[in-house]
């Protein structure tokens, strides 16, 4: 416990220490404050304003960024972690563990410390409120649920490839190339583009069965990432280093 | 005591690289053990193996008397270790990098605290205590290296490669401050394809070629081994008459030399003590009336006796095969003796001959 612990700490302030995640609170943060003014003086809905934003800044960003750094997670330190903390007193779970839970919670702290402000905002400034706030509540928990599954999908592939950069392409690339697939398999209502389409139907709640339609979204993401989170711990305590 | 034993020790890479072939090692309690070998010869992956970072393809490797897999953190929590070209934190300064060392040990803080402060000192590097790591000079990375190994008071003390990329005075540092670590019970293994290195702090030495630990045992005897036969004489006069004389040196002719001005190095390859081939030197000095200038045995003979003996592991099969045959003899049984030193194959290498039959229907294999 005291290895995860110091284990976590270290991952934190690598973090924090991070140029990209620095960026990324930045870029997310000016559009938004710039959105919040323009939805103040113009005529626009809430819903979707909010919509717009996240479709448009938050999701792409988001997504690019937990990419890369959750790619990184175990691969672009492998040396680092040989070398000076695996060949310690650490087990293989107790690093993937700290991984996961500084990866995942920076993706759901970020994601959070924006989006839950910024859509209290809007809500609070525009001039046409339509939202409700059951609808902005589960519209902002599938597409936080859709982030984290991303991350965990991101240290998964960070346990099996040694290539940080090739794990973050392959992330990407399954996330652009998952609406044909789920297309294809019936799930349409899976894909990102079917949930930023449905976001400000569903931040107004307007949606057809709007609580079921949330819920299986979010409990499907959460099993995904369930199951990334287990792979990783599967893979690493396996891998070589 | 062991604190290092494994048994047919085997780790394929990708069904294409053999790094380590049926390794059998032993290590005694309190020893400093030197694994000489060339690069590639397979020492750091057995030390990955040792600590549990890789897994065996075959084979079995305890420490400290308990196997050892990846999740043995206790195990690990008794051992220290320094990797070759360590790779640290780089933003850390060494204070930070020894606390953090410490945190993943469980150790107290104001213990740690204590500790660090002490190695800092041992290792020389107080004044550079503020300083990020990334601004270090190799050596000061391995003695930051050697810092962190020694946070937790391992039992055993695993060195990779220590001197690696360390300039002569470096190399020298290192090398006394290993010799400062080295008693109090503790069992250090230093690798290195450097072998005046280990010569001045080993007590027991394994030479690992291609995967394989084709000698081991006391330094001491791996000393006398390597000087066995080599005298370096430089004499003055008549040196046609002694050079012509020099082949008979040996009845069977079993020796080999090479002239260098007036300097004449023979290597005897028979298996007498030292003391009696430096007799029929001088006996042939007296007799070609050459005048001696110096002979001596000479004290890098040593290294350059290792490197001989890995080529011919190298160059002749018959010697793998040995080894192999050795090997196979003594792995189920006998689990404490000492590692073959192969003393058949030795002797007969020694002295040119070829090794009995038998071992050629291993080659066959």
């Amino acid at each position: 416990m005291q290895a995860y612990i110091a284990l976590l700490r270290y991952d934190v302030g690598q973090l924090a220490r991070s140029w990209l995640v620095r960026l990324w609170v930045a870029l997310l943060v000016v559009p938004a404050l710039f959105v919040v003014v323009v939805a103040a003086n113009e005529d626009e809905k809430a819903s979707e304003t909010l919509a717009a934003y996240i479709a448009a800044v938050l999701v792409p960003l988001s997504a690019l960024v937990v990419a890369i750094v959750s790619s990184a997670a175990v691969s672009a330190e492998s040396s680092v972690a040989a070398d000076s903390i695996l060949s310690r007193s650490v087990t293989r779970s107790e690093y993937i563990a700290a991984k996961v839970t500084s990866r995942l919670g920076m993706t759901v702290l970020v994601f959070a410390a924006v989006a839950i402000p910024f859509a209290y905002l809007i809500v609070r400034y525009s001039k046409d409120v339509d939202t409700s706030v059951g609808g902005v509540v589960a519209g902002l928990l599938m597409v936080g649920t859709g982030l984290v599954f991303l991350a965990a999908l991101g240290i998964a592939l960070s346990t099996l490839l040694r290539n940080a950069l090739l794990a973050a392409l392959i992330v990407l690339a399954a996330v652009i190339s998952s609406g044909g697939a789920l297309q294809f398999l019936g799930l349409p209502w899976m894909s990102s583009t079917a949930v930023l389409s449905d976001l400000a139907a569903i931040f107004r709640g307007d949606v057809e069965n709007p609580a079921w339609h949330a819920t299986r979204v979010i409990t499907v993401f959460s099993i995904l990432t369930a199951l990334g989170v287990a792979a990783s711990f599967f893979v690493f305590r396996r891998r070589d280093l | 005591m062991l604190v290092v034993e494994t048994e047919d020790l085997t780790k394929i890479y990708q069904k294409r690289y053999i790094a380590l072939n049926a390794l059998f090692m032993r290590v005694e309690k309190g020893t400093v053990y030197g694994l000489v070998g060339p690069n590639g010869a397979g020492k750091s992956t057995t030390f990955r193996l040792l600590l549990g970072l890789q897994r065996p393809t075959a084979g079995s490797v305890a420490v400290l008397g308990e196997a050892m897999t990846a999740e043995r953190a206790d195990l690990r929590r008794r051992i220290g270790f320094l990797p070759t070209n360590p790779s640290f934190p780089r933003h850390l300064t060494p204070i930070g990098y020894l606390e953090f060392v410490g945190r993943l040990l469980g150790m107290p803080p104001d213990r740690a605290k204590i500790q660090l402060a002490q190695l800092l000192q041992a290792v020389d590097l107080t004044s550079a205590a503020s300083q990020r790591l990334e601004s270090f000079s190799t050596g000061m990375l391995t003695r930051v290296g050697i810092a962190a190994a020694l946070m937790n008071d391992p039992e055993l003390l695993i060195l990779d490669e220590p001197t690696s990329g360390l300039d002569p005075s470096g190399r020298k540092q290192i090398i006394e401050l290993i010799r400062q670590i080295a008693g109090r019970d503790r069992t250090i293994i230093i690798s290195t394809h450097i072998l005046g290195d280990v010569e001045r702090v080993c007590t027991d030495i394994g030479l690992i070629s291609q995967g394989r630990l084709i000698y081991t045992g006391p330094m001491s005897e791996m000393r006398r081994l390597a000087r066995q036969g080599t005298i370096s004489v430089e004499i003055e006069g008549n040196l046609a008459a002694f050079e012509e004389q020099v082949p008979t040196l040996d009845q069977f002719s079993s020796l080999r030399w090479e002239r260098m001005g007036n300097e004449f190095r023979i290597t005897f390859l028979g298996t007498q003590p030292l003391a009696d081939y430096i007799q029929r030197v001088v006996a042939l000095i007296d007799r070609t009336g050459v005048e001696l200038l110096h002979l001596d045995t000479g004290p890098d003979e040593i290294e350059e006796a290792f490197l001989g003996r890995l080529e011919e592991d190298r160059s002749r099969d018959i010697l793998r095969v040995a080894a192999w045959a050795a090997t196979q003899e003594i792995s189920g049984h006998e689990a404490t003796r000492r590692p073959p030193v192969f003393e058949e194959e030795k002797r007969r290498l020694l002295a040119n001959q070829p090794l009995p039959p038998e071992h050629g229907t291993h080659a066959d294999i």
